[in-house]
């Protein structure tokens, strides 16, 4: 890690003089120092935790009397005897497959529509970013139940009753939701469109090319390590949409379990349901599950991702 | 309690560690060695009619007890029992809480509940009815003290349900009776006569007693089968198709508010609720909200019965149970606070306030209380506290007939879903 490069540096930069040991170790000191409240804040409230819920996966647990070791059988319920799990799993990949493409291709959209602007940048960047800045926030997510609840402004105007009450179409609400802030990804794919170099779309034209083919064969390419970098935040975001499922659906992954995402059944199971060790076994599979699939979604990056520095290897 | 040394060192492990980082922002609130001002957290669930009027008595109890200063906070039912749950399992159960007979077995078997046995000398129990001071008893243990009592009632909007003309709901009416007059007050008015009862478990629990059975058996297990629920809820479910209960989209939003219900959004004619917390609606629906029994079985068998409406008990962990109990007697005990309370929390169960009190409640208290007095002497005696894991059954009974209502399973499919899981939880 960092605190052990401190110290090494001076030598390889190459000035002759090895490092004297005592000022490396003072040095070594010194960053423990300024670390510390790093390491607490993360052993204390992350990796405790973490070790606790590990242990408590493999109990029986009731948050009011004492955890009982029951083994796997918390795993094998899950896998084998709980249909309401491969529910929330269901539903959780269905929004996954749904949120996270749509988002992104909002995102670039915007991001392309934001590049060739002229006049009012500035104030369009921040007005689309805006969204993501308070969508973490539970206000939102309320406000888009009124909006669409029977009654609400959506009703109204479409006349097609109370999205959120209809197990079709809460889904799509809560979706909804998540493409509507699509900021940050928008940002981050503003930036990566500002790395491209301009000649290159200078030479294409002269080559005769069109808007179509210059996006394919430039923006695309050029732009696909941000396209990676916002597939696997914001896939991994999605695996665990909590907020706006939440609020939309009442906390119950309502209706008739149309939006029970996976932490949504984690929470139900943990704090509704008391069954703390049943919901510490789901969290660590969702974890394992996630990394599996951003090692996943890595492998399969070096067929697609094509990085600059690359260029002639 | 030998296994709650593990427990504990498990949570606290990691309150402590918190507790740690954080005691430099928070003084210490360790005011018990005099001089400084005792301050208990009461917290309790309610709507705002009951906020306002707790605030009041508290207010005259700070008044009274210069001491002691009260912080209270509530929530809604469904919050309120997650927050309370999380709050007890990290050990930091407020001084003085609201439980309901769902929790006295849990919180009281999990080492949550002071034993409030030991307080005599602050808080008095003589006035309060003997059998229903039992219901707040463990093994023995005085862990909650009822604090009114409260029985079902069906809850309509009598303007709305004369201008239909069809006959008004009288007591002892049978649920097929029940199930004819929403049907006609549907197809007058062009609005569900009534919600949807399927969702709810109490509903449920008082069509079950009518036929002599009970929810659970003596020792916690499952009291009825699954063809039992799966006529109750083809029966239920064939009056939502017929447009005489209120749709899905609408039951669905159903969370224990009054503002969430469909009589409360205008969308239906009758409701379902205990008597007291029904006050809610008034504000909703207005004068014509009024109350009626619960139908009857065939034969005439009532399943309705009077329950303790909620109870009052201190924190095990409080460092000021003193006081605690102290707040708690006022609660039920004193005449002004009862004068303040009225029946928002059901009719007094201490004796001699309720004498006081009836005669001077005011608005939708009377007609509680007159409620309560034509049903007395017709019920049932209450079942036994319900096991622990019924909490949680509450829920999916809501979410099983979610199934049922939109379609996506049919009611034996549902029932099957239910016992199965009701079973797994209640082991």
């Amino acid at each position: 890690m960092t605190t052990t490069d401190i110290p090494v540096a001076p030598a390889r930069e190459g000035h002759g003089k090895p490092p004297k040991k005592r000022g490396g170790r003072r040095r070594e000191g010194a960053a423990w120092v300024f670390l510390s409240p790093w390491v607490l804040g993360a052993s204390v409230l992350t990796l405790l935790p973490m070790a606790v819920s590990l242990y408590l996966s493999f109990t029986d647990y009731d948050m009011f009397n004492a955890p009982r070791w029951v083994g796997l059988r918390n795993y094998v319920q899950m896998f084998t005897e709980d249909p309401r799990y491969w529910r929330s799993v269901g539903s959780t990949l269905t929004y996954v497959v749904i949120a996270v493409p749509l988002q992104l291709a909002v995102a670039l959209a915007v991001a392309l529509a934001l590049k060739f602007m002229r006049r009012g940048k500035a104030f369009y960047r921040s007005a689309f970013y805006a969204p993501s800045l308070l969508g973490a926030s539970m206000s939102i997510a309320l406000v888009w139940r009124a909006i669409f609840n029977d009654g609400g402004t959506v009703d109204n105007l479409l006349g097609t009753g109370g999205w959120v009450n209809r197990p079709g179409w809460a889904m799509l609400a809560v979706a909804l939701l998540t493409v509507w802030q699509f900021g940050a990804p928008m940002v981050i794919f503003l930036a990566g469109l500002q790395q491209i170099p301009g000649e290159l779309y200078e030479a294409a034209a002269v080559d005769g090319a069109g808007r179509w083919r210059q996006f394919l064969s430039i923006t695309l390419p050029m732009l696909s390590p941000v396209v990676f970098f916002n597939l696997v935040l914001q896939t991994i975001q999605a695996f665990q949409v909590f907020t706006p499922a939440f609020a939309v659906s009442g906390g119950k992954g309502g209706p008739a379990d149309s939006t029970l995402f996976y932490t949504l059944y984690l929470y139900d199971r943990g704090f509704v349901a008391s069954h703390m060790g049943y919901a510490s076994a789901m969290a660590w599979v969702l974890l394992l599950v996630i990394g599996a699939v951003t090692a996943v979604m890595f492998r399969t990056s070096r067929s697609w991702v094509f990085y600059a520095d690359e260029e002639g290897r | 309690m030998p296994g709650n040394r593990t427990k504990r060192s498990c949570t606290l492990l990691v309150t402590l560690a918190l507790s740690a980082l954080l005691t430099a922002c928070g003084g210490s609130d360790d005011t018990s060695g005099g001089g400084g001002k005792v301050t208990l957290r009461y917290t309790w669930w309610g709507n705002p009619d009951r906020a306002a009027r707790t605030d009041q008595a508290v207010a005259l109890f700070k008044k009274k007890h210069p001491g002691i200063d009260v912080q209270t906070s509530f929530a809604g039912y469904d919050a309120y029992k997650q927050k309370l749950a999380t709050q007890a399992a990290g050990g930091d159960a407020p001084d003085v809480m609201q439980l309901d007979y769902r929790m006295i077995d849990q919180y009281a078997s999990g080492g949550v509940l002071l034993d409030l046995g030991k307080r005599s000398a602050e808080l008095s129990t003589a006035e309060i009815d003997k059998g229903l001071l039992a219901t707040g008893r463990l093994g023995g243990t005085q862990f909650a003290i009822p604090m009114a009592r409260g029985t079902e009632a069906v809850v309509y909007d009598a303007k709305q349900w004369k201008a239909t003309g069809v006959a008004l709901p009288r007591a002892s009416w049978t649920w097929d009776e029940w199930a004819d007059s929403v049907r006609e007050v549907a197809r007058a008015s062009g609005k569900p006569g009534s919600i949807d009862p399927g969702q709810s478990e109490d509903c449920f629990e008082v069509w079950l007693r009518g036929q002599g059975k009970s929810l659970y058996t003596k020792d916690g297990g499952l009291g009825f089968t699954a063809d039992d629920l799966t006529r109750w809820w083809t029966f239920t479910d064939g009056l939502r198709r017929e447009g005489a209960v209120s749709p899905a989209e609408q039951t669905t939003q159903i969370d224990g508010s009054v503002e969430n219900t469909p009589l409360g959004r205008g969308k239906a004619v009758s409701d379902f609720n205990w008597d007291a917390p029904a006050s809610g609606f008034q504000d909703l629906v207005g004068e014509g909200l009024t109350l009626a029994p619960m139908p009857v079985w065939r034969d005439g068998t009532p399943g309705q019965y009077f329950k303790p409406s909620m109870f009052i008990g201190a924190g095990a962990t409080t460092s000021h149970p003193g006081e605690a109990a102290q707040l708690i007697d006022f609660m039920i005990n004193d005449k002004d606070a009862a004068k303040i309370l009225g029946a928002t929390r059901g009719i007094p169960v201490n004796e001699s306030i309720r004498t006081d009190v009836v005669p001077g409640l005011e608005g939708f208290d009377t007609t509680v209380a007159a409620y309560q007095s034509s049903v007395e002497g017709t019920l049932n005696a209450p079942p036994q506290a319900p096991p622990s894991g019924d909490s949680a059954l509450q829920n999916t009974f809501t979410r099983d007939y979610d199934q049922v209502s939109f379609g996506r399973m049919s009611p034996r499919e549902a029932a099957e879903n239910y016992v199965t899981e009701a079973k797994a939880e209640l082991r």
